[in-house]
């Protein structure tokens, strides 16, 4: 029997099911959290921490993922403080300077307030944001990837390095892969790379109206809940 | 020995086995722990037991091979009872003396004793040496009377009355709320009241919980967990046996890093002999409580140290930690209700028990309760594993313990609390080893590791080592950790090889605040620390290097030059042969050059010239 | 002692998804490394999906998924021995041997492993090998270390069968 519990989410009082996630409820309400490595239908890991709320508890905030973060009955959150912005405006920072080659990190870095890269840039073609493995493990349970080594060295590859036969060639892997999408100009090279204000995304009307959903083309292309 | 099936059996035993020992009148305790076996404490050992058996002493000596005694530096070393007789620096060929003379004719042998090195004293006896003198070992000292894979001897020191005590009609809350009283905390960096995590995995839900000792130690630098279950496992074991009592538990594993190969051993010893004794598994000592222990070994990661990365690692899956929305102590190893704890809070718990939580309470601050057992290494003269009360200045542990500076170089800094930690300067001595005040200081008690820098540590080269192991240890899951250490790193690497810019320092503490703030696990909501202690008391360093491209410590190769002092070279030639770049040109009796061009500052030549001729600017 | 082989490592473990990591400790005891043929053995054994397998192997510094050389020098990087210049050691080893950690010299006989703390930190900077810990190391003995590993070596190969 599904519960129902009402959460405060930047002054809203939103009804939800017991156990739904922040990020999920927010979104299906239309409140913007920025997001990355969260997919609707595949479990949530809290590893690209963009979707980072303040979550009150006795007067004190925690900052914490509103993907891991569950619905309770009476829970508070702030999803648009100016703390929590310059932490996301940080952390999508750093990830354009690591694969600026990609319009979603592009969207997301403009979505997130990002005006300058402060940082040398390098071309990256993965952000280890994990939609890939977890397609691969959840939806069609091929297990063909997943990611190897440790920290710097993290990848994602296949046993051995070799594609094996139980990879079932359904493409779920390539189509939620945020570095598929080139940014509108096309490519970057090498020593080319630069922080692009250029996207037709409809992100950068949000400016006016920050925190609400726009339907923007970058959830689109890559499934965000509120497509679902 | 047979299975004990109660309490009065234990008391018969241990009578028992006290009765066999009536005849021995001295006791000879050789350290066998990793450090002294480094220095061959084994080949001592040997030594010693064929002389007390050539000698015919067999029946009213005891050799006793001990853990570690926490004087690494001395080793071999040897306690000899009665007398409290300390003898250190001992080789095999030393043995038919020892027992000749000492334990015969109850001489000493001066050149055995310690003599300290600031002061130039010999002392007899372990009481009298100040290393020891300034300590309060509660739990270390425990270790001279048991050889760790011996339960005969943990059982004649007294142990196990605690597990008896507490079985024979102490309930679960009682020893809950004595834990809670007694104040003791988390011993393995996080300081949580232990008190307070039973009470909690005790009040949540399910009949399948676990308890779990933390021997992962993975601060480099620190080796007290070792000791402690190198040396003593039963002690821990114990300690294990109320807390799973107390808080529900049926099963245990002890989590061993894989690097310390004879605290697995030994730990595996004491949990088949106990298991003999029947102190481990069904209805123990004819109470009402079933409980197993599994050792469980490390794989290499320091992120294994972290709460979730280790059970999950228990689990048999990678050590990546997971968001901990929902504590441990409700959803824990295989997703039942878990009290994870350190080494050392685990061997407090006994004591505890026994002499009650006002005894334990009685020693400390207000908010950091008993002693804590710290690894003092670094630049100093006595580098060993101290066990101090909380409330202790750092002062007295570094010059009082540890003797002060190494090499007349003056002291600088302690980096206390491993790669979690911080730095603290020497005016900051005056502060208490306590949880909350070094905290609040910028760093932390963490694990214990407590490392003495000196002069000729840079702390831009000591944020950046920091930040390299970090990097390496990170499990990469997490953005901030996996980028932002990255970042940092290249910033910190930026300035420490002549690139830096001064807007870079903000950056650096905007880039540390937001990993402090974003980070999923431990691992990296304290990787800033380092960066963020050594930038608030040391910034004149990371200046130095920025705005005059200078290492003051001399240190970061690309702001230094080797050179020969003239002054000071003999011409002995030992430097140009032992150069590997051939950089090092000269006449036999005439003062050497170093051609700065062709030198890749590798220090062999520094490190081996006898007259202290070669110089870095 | 013989090493066991990939039956008996398997034996009391099967189908216990939770043993991976001590099973594979057990295969790297027992045959210096992790090779393909050992994952499939254990993922089979245990049940445990073999991309599952190869991601513990690779995550953790314990397992080698290539052999080493006959002598492994394992050099301690931690913070103890840092301040006593183990990083000048280890340039040394990879200058003298010519490889970097990790990797294994062209005659099988060396590789270098870097460990971060083997808790022996009054005594540092430490280098072990084959079980022997060397305390106090100097790039001077550690030449001179190697040099012997090297004769030692060489003698073996070299007495008469």
């Amino acid at each position: 029997m599904l519960q129902y519990v009402n959460v405060n989410i930047d002054g809203a009082i939103i009804h939800t099911t017991k156990g739904n996630s922040i990020l999920n409820t927010a979104v299906e309400y239309g409140i913007c959290i920025p997001h990355l490595c969260h997919v609707p239908y595949l479990s949530d890991i809290g590893a690209c921490r963009l979707c980072v709320v303040e979550h009150v508890v006795n007067g004190r905030s925690n900052i914490t993922t509103s993907c891991t973060l569950n619905a309770e009955e009476g829970m508070a959150v702030m999803t648009n403080t100016d703390r929590i912005r310059k932490l996301r405006r940080n952390l999508a920072e750093l990830l354009v300077a690591q694969a600026p080659n990609s319009r979603a990190i592009q969207d997301i870095a403009v979505r997130c307030g990002v005006k300058e890269v402060r940082y040398p840039f390098r071309n990256e073609d993965c952000v280890l944001c994990g939609r890939c493995v977890r397609a691969c493990t959840e939806l069609w349970k091929a297990r063909a990837i997943g990611f190897v080594g440790r920290g710097k060295n993290r990848r994602v590859d296949y046993p051995f390095g070799v594609r094996p036969d139980f990879c079932k060639q359904c493409g779920a892997c390539v189509q939620l892969c945020p570095m598929t999408i080139t940014p509108c100009n096309g490519p970057m090279k090498p020593g080319e790379e630069r922080l692009c204000g250029n996207c037709e995304s409809q992100l950068m009307i949000s400016e006016n109206t920050p925190g609400s959903c726009t339907w923007c083309k970058l959830g689109e292309s890559f499934a965000c809940g509120r497509y679902a | 020995m047979s299975r004990l099936n109660s309490f009065r059996e234990l008391e018969h035993l241990r009578e028992q086995l006290r009765n066999q020992r009536k005849n021995i009148k001295t006791s000879v305790m050789v350290c066998g722990g990793t450090g002294c076996r480094a220095s061959r404490s084994q080949a001592v050992i040997e030594a010693v037991r064929n002389e007390i058996s050539q000698q015919g002493l067999e029946p009213t000596v005891r050799l006793c091979v001990t853990g570690c005694h926490g004087f690494c530096e001395q080793g071999p070393v040897m306690i000899i009872e009665p007398g409290n007789i300390f003898y250190c620096h001992i080789s095999p060929e030393d043995a038919f003396e020892i027992i000749f003379h000492t334990l015969k004719k109850g001489q000493i042998i001066d050149r055995l004793l310690y003599t300290d090195p600031v002061s130039g004293k010999s002392y007899r006896t372990e009481s009298e040496i100040p290393f020891y003198r300034a300590q309060d070992r509660q739990i270390l000292s425990q270790n001279l009377n048991v050889d760790p894979c011996s339960i005969e001897d943990y059982i004649v020191a007294g142990g196990y009355s605690a597990l008896a005590k507490v079985l024979s009609g102490i309930t679960p809350e009682e020893i809950i709320s004595e834990i809670k009283t007694s104040g003791l905390r988390g011993r393995g960096g996080g300081g949580f009241p232990t008190g307070r995590k039973w009470s909690e995995c005790k009040e949540a839900p399910g009949d399948e919980k676990y308890v779990i000792c933390n021997a992962d130690e993975g601060d480099p630098g620190a080796y007290m967990d070792r000791c402690v279950l190198e040396g003593n496992p039963h002690l821990v074991l114990e300690g294990m046996m109320i807390g799973a009592w107390a808080v529900g538990a049926r099963k245990g594993y002890v989590y061993v890093r894989n690097e310390y190969p004879l605290a697995v051993k030994h730990s595996r010893i004491a949990v088949e002999q106990a298991r003999d004794l029947g102190l481990l598994g069904d209805n123990i000592l004819g109470s009402s409580f079933s409980f197993n222990v599994d050792i469980a070994r490390g794989g290499g990661a320091f992120v294994c140290g972290e709460s979730t990365a280790l059970m999950a690692s228990v689990e048999g899956k990678v050590g990546e930690p997971r968001p901990k929305d929902v504590h441990t102590v409700v959803d824990g190893l295989f997703h039942k209700p878990t009290t994870l704890n350190n080494v050392e809070t685990w061997a407090n718990v006994p004591s505890i028990m026994l002499n009650g939580s006002s005894w334990f309470a009685s020693k400390g601050t207000p908010k950091s309760k008993g002693t804590k057992i710290l690894a003092l290494t670094g630049r100093i003269k006595n580098t060993g594993l101290v066990e101090v009360a909380m409330g202790t200045p750092i002062r007295t542990v570094v010059f009082d313990i540890g003797g002060g500076a190494a090499d007349g170089k003056a002291v600088k800094a302690v980096q206390t609390g491993g790669p979690s930690g911080g730095c603290l300067p020497v005016d900051m001595f005056d502060l208490a080893v306590d949880f909350d005040v070094l905290a609040e200081a910028g760093s932390m008690i963490g694990s214990g590791g407590m490392v003495v820098m000196d002069e000729s540590s840079c702390m831009v080269d000591v944020a950046k080592y920091f930040l390299e192991f970090l990097q390496d240890e990170s499990c990469g899951k997490c953005v901030p950790c996996r980028l932002g250490i990255d970042r940092m790193l290249e910033i910190v690497t930026d300035i420490t090889e002549g690139r830096g810019r001064p807007d870079q320092l903000d950056l650096l503490e905007e880039l540390a605040d937001t990993v402090s703030q974003t980070a999923l696990c431990g691992l990296g909501k304290t990787a800033p620390n380092p960066v963020l202690s050594t930038l608030r008391y040391f910034r004149a360093e990371y200046e130095a290097h920025i705005k005059e491209k200078k290492c003051p410590a001399g240190v970061c190769r690309s702001l230094i030059t080797y050179f020969i002092d003239p002054d000071k070279c003999t011409g002995c030639g030992t430097c140009l042969r032992e150069c590997a770049n051939k950089a090092i040109t000269g006449v036999k009796k005439e003062p050497h050059v170093i051609d700065a061009a062709l030198c890749i500052k590798c220090g062999i030549c520094r490190s081996e010239c006898k007259f202290d001729a070669i110089r870095v600017a | 002692m013989t090493p066991k082989t990939l039956d008996q490592i398997m034996e009391g473990r099967r189908s216990q998804p939770n043993q991976l990591i001590e099973a594979l400790q057990d295969v790297q005891e027992n045959y210096g490394y992790i090779s393909e043929e050992a994952m499939k053995a254990v993922s089979l054994g245990l049940g445990v999906p073999l991309m599952e397998v190869y991601r513990v192997a690779s995550f953790y510094k314990a397992f080698r998924l290539r052999p080493a050389g006959k002598n492994v020098l394992t050099m301690c990087m931690g913070t103890a021995c840092h301040v006593r210049s183990s990083r000048l050691l280890l340039d040394h080893a990879t200058g003298q041997l010519g490889v970097k950690p990790g990797e294994v010299t062209t005659d099988g006989l060396f590789s270098i492993q870097q460990v971060n703390c083997l808790g022996a930190c009054a005594l540092g900077p430490i280098v072990t090998e084959n079980g022997s810990y060397h305390h106090h190391m100097t790039p001077g003995k550690l030449r001179k270390l190697i040099e012997t590993l090297r004769q030692k070596a060489e003698d073996r190969q070299n007495v008469p069968t």
